[in-house]
């Protein structure tokens, strides 16, 4: 019985190669998932997930623009202006290859709010805008176009508008992507077309 | 010592019972999507959505996996092209962005074990590396979501997608005669057309009409030209080609595409020994084919497993497409299936390779366990060691599942045509394959309406 048994202990060595092989074989990922929130972790926040925007970019280039902005010209004019200067946000044009509309919204958003906190121009709501967009573009049912723009601070009755665009320079190699985004903010007098002011900010992300 | 036999039987069966479970279990990719293909080919592609949904272990068709990496990357693009054929396009935008990302992620990825793994286990344990038709394919196939959706933003974008896997192909793969450019090109070209770019749309056409002429695209590209500053030859003869017919302002473009057919799928095929070291001669070394011809004249192993392109389907299918009830002339800018069986013959020889590279390592690690398993069997070492060493095998063997993983939900070919009409409503009726679809539409002054069909059997 004890020589079985010795018998059984020197096979558990090549069956422990066996099973190592079959469970290679079977190398299968298994793992729970967890959700977490932001508040409780903050470093979440922090990772790059992909090559589109993320709030920290978001954050990084508006900041970046609008503490330009604060200390432009155009907002001095603005801060003694009485009565206050009407002002549009229009949208921002996606000249990259990412699908960042979502994102180009939050942007619009977090501007306005910056201008009505800043107390020293009279926005136009989006709604309004909207309604008027569709009223200009007419058969095109309202879908926005970069290029009537200035028809619509016209018809919007504004002195200035707010605008701006994010372009992209997307490179591929064999073992990275790389998306090098560029944004412009515009601050642009409808009557005559001008630039009143205009900075730009840099996010670069890459895969690899 | 009965009992050692007994354990010794017990380890046979096992092996036995366990080879044939994996085995059962395991049928590769082709096995996933069987389902989906058979309930395509009855045109029914609800079902071949529930097929997939199941597979990627989600309720609906609105729900993406929780994690879209390896294999579900793929059932996702094949989703995507379904969603596409039953005119769920924002659905079909959706996977498409999400597949698209993921076979990015993938391909720039490095990880030793898939490497490791494709050398030991199965081709099928690598990651996923999508061929260049499939990746161009993601793009220009998304396009037409967004141009169908009157989305030209979205377009552009996928476009620009587009331009950069093709300068990645050009300048690193060193590959640019791809056919499915052309299919990028013309969406492309018609995106920025519509958008008022002039010299990009140009730069698109240009580059479609280095695989075909296509005269459905004459008068626009007439027109560009008049007021664009790029100029190719290529251009300028198709603009020759059509009439002085100043554009009438009270028009609006109609663009039709219609993909029909499926292109050929892998399937995992057992072929004899001799045959694959025929198919694979110049991909195996020394070495392993003189290991390969000993197993063989030893009668040990005679077969090996390994992926091949099955038939294709619906190439020869003829489209039609009729505006107001009057033809329309339809061209053929994309075969699939020839870049398929092209992409395919360029990696053949490589994958009966290292199938055949496995199976000697397979024998080898059969080999060296029922060695182990001899020394330590004490009298029946013999037995013990055999059975061991065809454990070791049987379960390599039943790991190695061949790879036939690939986006198999495109269409075998497509086809397009570009039709000018006079502002106003109009009736637009397309078929291919039995599947049709039939629409009323307003097309107004100087805008657009872009109509497709996606016939998958």
């Amino acid at each position: 019985m004890s020589r079985l048994f010795r018998n059984v202990a020197r096979l558990a060595t090549p069956l422990a190669l066996v099973g190592v092989v079959a469970l290679g074989a079977l190398a299968v990922g298994c793992g729970g998932r967890e959700v977490v929130r932001g508040s409780q972790e903050p470093s979440i926040d922090n990772a790059a997930m992909s090559t589109g925007l993320d709030k920290e970019d978001i954050q990084r280039m508006l900041h970046e623009n609008l503490n330009n902005l604060r200390a432009a010209p155009i907002m001095n004019q603005w801060r003694t202006q009485n009565p206050q200067a009407t002002v549009a946000i229009f949208p921002f044009a996606n000249t990259t290859s990412e699908h960042i509309d979502s994102q180009l919204d939050a942007i619009l958003s977090e501007t306005e709010s910056w201008l009505i906190e800043s107390q020293v121009v009279k926005l136009i709501s989006r709604e309004r805008q909207n309604a008027m967009i569709a009223e200009v573009e007419g058969g095109r049912s309202g879908v926005f176009n970069q290029a009537s723009v200035p028809k619509y601070g016209r018809q919007l009755g504004v002195k200035y508008y707010v605008t701006g665009k994010v372009q992209a320079a997307d490179e591929r190699s064999e073992d990275a992507r790389r998306v090098q985004y560029f944004m412009f903010m515009q601050v642009i007098e409808v009557e005559t077309s001008a630039i009143v002011w205009q900075h730009k900010a840099y996010v670069t992300k890459m895969v690899r | 010592m009965r009992a050692l036999a007994r354990l010794a039987r017990a380890v046979a069966a096992a092996s036995i019972a366990g080879g044939a479970l994996f085995l059962g279990g395991c049928g590769g990719h082709e096995a996933r999507t069987l389902r989906m293909r058979t309930a395509l080919d009855e045109g029914d592609s609800k079902a071949a959505l529930a097929a997939v949904n199941e597979e990627l272990e989600v309720k609906s068709s609105k729900e993406l996996p929780t994690e879209v990496v390896g294999d579900n990357a793929l059932l996702v693009l094949d989703r995507a092209s379904i969603q596409q054929s039953i005119l769920a396009f924002d659905d079909s935008k959706r996977d498409f962005q999400a597949a698209d990302k993921a076979i990015d992620m993938l391909d720039l990825s490095k990880s030793s074990l898939d490497a490791i793994g494709t050398w030991v286990f199965s081709d099928s344990a690598g990651k996923y590396i999508a061929p260049p038709h499939e990746k161009l394919l993601i793009n220009a196939l998304n396009m037409l979501n967004y141009l169908e959706t009157g989305d030209l933003s979205g377009a552009k974008v996928e476009a620009r997608r587009l331009s950069v896997m093709t300068r990645y192909m050009r300048d690193v793969l060193k590959e640019s005669d791809n056919g499915m450019l052309a299919l990028g090109g013309v969406l492309a070209g018609f995106a920025f057309e519509k958008s008022g770019d002039t010299d990009e749309a140009l730069r698109y056409y240009d580059e479609a009409l280095a695989f075909g002429a296509y005269p459905a695209l004459a008068p626009a590209v007439r027109e560009l030209l008049a007021r664009g500053n790029y100029s190719s030859p290529r251009l300028t003869a198709l603009a020759q080609s059509t009439g002085d017919t100043p554009a009438d302002p009270d028009t609006g473009d109609v663009l039709i595409v219609i993909g029909h057919g499926r292109v050929p799928h892998k399937i995992a095929e057992r072929v004899p020994i001799g045959l694959a070291l025929t198919l694979a001669a110049g991909h195996v070394h020394g070495p392993d084919v003189a290991a390969a011809n000993k197993l063989a004249a030893q009668g040990l192993v005679t077969w090996i497993n390994f992926p091949r392109l099955a038939p294709g389907q619906g190439s020869y299918a003829t489209p039609s497409a009729q505006l107001d009830g009057r033809y329309v002339e339809l061209s053929q800018v994309a075969d699939v299936s020839r870049e398929v069986r092209r992409a395919w013959e360029r990696i053949e020889g490589r994958i009966i390779a290292s199938a055949i590279t496995r199976m000697i390592a397979r024998y080898a690690a059969g080999s060296a366990v029922g060695a182990v398993g001899s020394a330590a069997g004490g009298k029946n070492g013999d037995l013990i060691g055999t059975l061991l060493s065809l454990f070791t095998q049987a379960a390599l063997t039943a790991a190695d599942t061949p790879d036939t993983r690939s986006w198999e939900t495109l269409p075998a070919r497509v086809v397009f045509g570009r039709v000018r009409l006079p502002a106003g409503r109009h009736t637009v009726a397309v078929g291919a394959r039995g599947w049709s679809r039939r629409e009323e539409f307003v097309v107004q002054k100087g805008a657009f309406k872009v109509v497709s069909l996606m016939a998958l059997n």
